[in-house]
């Protein structure tokens, strides 16, 4: 997939049409400009969500109705359409050449991987993050996984409100196990796909990470299952369904459920380190770009295309060194999106590349 | 102060109880029935009350019904021996709508669901183990219990909650087939079902 052009109207404060190169494009401009807004309005129009606010229509420009973020996407030599994401007061409306499209329809247009200064809580931040990253790569690469996860929180979230009512209503150990067993099937059950899913993606992600692309250090990622020595995890279903039944009363006493897929975490060492723990500030950001790699690749595998790669703010992310070898790595494969604010990161990398200046939310495009 | 006058507010008010009606569409509704002519309002408002008034539970299925037992349940040609048990009489319409279940029925009026506070308890489950009793049905014993309740994870839990209440009596408890939905294209089957559809094949 190529994205051709893109056209902004009234989101945040853009305004025109940029159009893009097939391999770098360089989104240049002094600070508080808009660069940042440019790569939001690529990744809204891909995924029709920001990664900047939870609420989309916060994004539409100060004192305006009506927002639109509209693309036209290369999918193959014969095949162009045309996608737009429209918001409206409360409303968002999706549509491909024209016609109005649901959202499981539209979505799969455009693929999006990004990298910036918020996606190093992958790296820092809860599992919570870490497990969002495989979910939202597995996804990438089989969208009814979609459904297994939301069930899977559904079931949670059920039975971590049994858990609270038996302790409101002093429920005997007996009535809780009977009662959370109902819920523990369907729980055991999604688990063990999540679990199942996340393992071999994490083994496909393991088999494409390029360890030496920055040379000295090696990343390494695991996949950390809560149940880890607890039992034979090779059955994981067996191992969690008895794990369950002896654990109801702790359950119980803190009213959550505290068993599941829920818990698990992704270890990522840099030379054998934790990397969470031990790693610098710049080993941190470049096993979050390796990693992100590792997931262009991982799609490409199953795609035989690669998805868009945003990178925002990538000199302060990234030192020249390693962003050389970055963009020469990626120069053939992906159609990539930077930000900078620097003249001699221009300079330095800007041969070859589609260079789009942007003031005050306007594009000025030059071809070098 | 009221936007609008008492009554008028009133009616506006008790029609945002319903579900699905938010307040545009309350007034919407509220003036429409002010517009039409007493008579038309008069057999609305009979009808709302006979609803009230002439429909009861079944006392067999609990399904909403005029004559207790229902007409399912005294139907004289219906096959005693298969009850197929529903979240809501809407789905027993859908599953009539079949016109191939000839067995009778059992609605629950809901699903476990602990967020909303529903446990057991609060489904209509009493009086479904009685029925398996051959002396209450008409002297057929019951041979197989078909659980349709919906492809949620409520549905599911509630579905597993009546096989673990039943299979103990010896009595077959089945689960309805999830899958494509016949007539349409493959194209047009969204993923999880298309994959639910494939896990649950069977040989021809």
């Amino acid at each position: 997939m190529l994205l051709e052009s893109l056209e902004v109207h009234n989101f945040r404060n853009l305004q025109g049409v940029i159009s893009c190169g097939q391999h770098l494009n360089i989104i240049f401009g002094e600070n508080g400009q808009g660069k940042t807004n440019w790569l939001e309005a690529i990744y809204t129009l891909a995924t029709t969500k920001s990664f900047k606010t939870a609420r989309l229509q916060d994004a539409i420009n100060f004192d305006e109705e009506l927002a639109w973020i509209r693309g036209t996407v290369q999918q193959s030599a014969e095949i162009r359409r045309t996608i737009q994401v429209t918001l409206q007061n409360n409303s968002k409306t999706l549509s491909i050449n024209g016609k109005k499209e649901a959202v499981n329809r539209y979505l799969g247009q455009l693929y999006t991987v990004v990298f910036n200064a918020d996606e190093l809580e992958i790296i820092r931040g809860t599992p919570e993050h870490r497990r969002k990253f495989l979910d939202a790569g597995i996804v990438g690469i089989y969208p009814p996984f979609v459904q297994t996860l939301a069930d899977y929180n559904r079931v949670i979230k059920q039975k971590n409100a049994l858990l609270q009512s038996a302790q409101e209503n002093e429920f005997s150990l007996e009535k809780t196990a009977e009662m959370l067993e109902i819920w523990n099937e369907q729980l055991v059950a999604l688990a063990a796909r999540i679990h199942k899913a996340r393992i071999r993606y994490v083994e496909r992600l393991q088999g494409v990470l390029e360890k030496k692309l920055f040379q000295r250090e090696e990343i390494s990622i695991r996949y950390v299952s809560s149940l880890e020595g607890k039992g034979d995890l090779s059955d994981y279903a067996a191992l969690l369904t008895e794990r369950l039944k002896l654990r109801v009363q702790a359950e119980l006493a803190s009213g959550y459920a505290l068993l599941g897929t829920h818990r698990d975490d992704l270890e990522i060492q840099f030379d054998g380190r934790d990397l969470r723990a031990f790693g610098s500030s710049g080993q941190q950001r470049s096993a979050l770009l390796l990693l992100q790699i590792a997931n262009l690749s991982v799609y490409f595998s199953q795609h035989n295309e690669y998805p868009l790669f945003l990178l925002d703010d990538i000199d302060a992310e990234l030192d020249y060194k390693r962003i050389g070898q970055l963009l020469e790595f990626l120069s053939d494969k992906t159609q990539t999106f930077v930000t900078t604010s620097k003249e001699s990161f221009v300079e330095k990398f800007g041969t070859n590349a589609n260079l789009i200046a942007v003031e005050k939310g306007m594009p000025k495009t030059h071809e070098n | 102060m009221l936007e609008y006058s008492e009554p008028v507010a009133k009616l506006i008010d008790e029609f945002k109880r319903l579900p699905g009606i938010g307040h545009k569409n309350a007034q919407r509704l509220a003036f429409y029935i002010l517009r039409r002519p007493e008579a038309e309002v008069e057999r609305f408002v009979e009808a709302l009350q006979e609803v009230k008034q002439k429909i009861v539970f079944c006392s067999i299925c609990n399904n909403l019904t005029d004559v207790n037992p229902c007409v399912y349940c005294t139907s004289p040609t219906r096959d005693r021996s298969i009850i197929c048990i529903v979240e809501e009489p809407y789905n027993l319409v859908a599953v009539e709508k079949t016109r191939s279940y000839k067995g009778l029925y059992h609605i629950l009026h809901g699903c476990l669901s602990p967020i909303r506070g529903i446990g057991p308890d609060e489904l209509m489950l009493a009086n479904l183990l009685p029925r398996l009793m051959p002396n209450n049905n008409e002297g057929v014993e019951v041979k197989e219990i078909i659980v349709a309740t919906n492809p949620t994870t409520e549905g599911e839990a509630t579905a597993n909650y009546i096989a673990r209440l039943l299979k103990p009596l010896g009595v077959r408890v089945t689960r309805i087939a999830m899958g494509m939905p016949v007539g349409s294209d493959l194209e047009f089957v969204d993923e999880v079902t298309m994959d639910k559809a494939l896990s649950n094949r069977h040989e021809i």
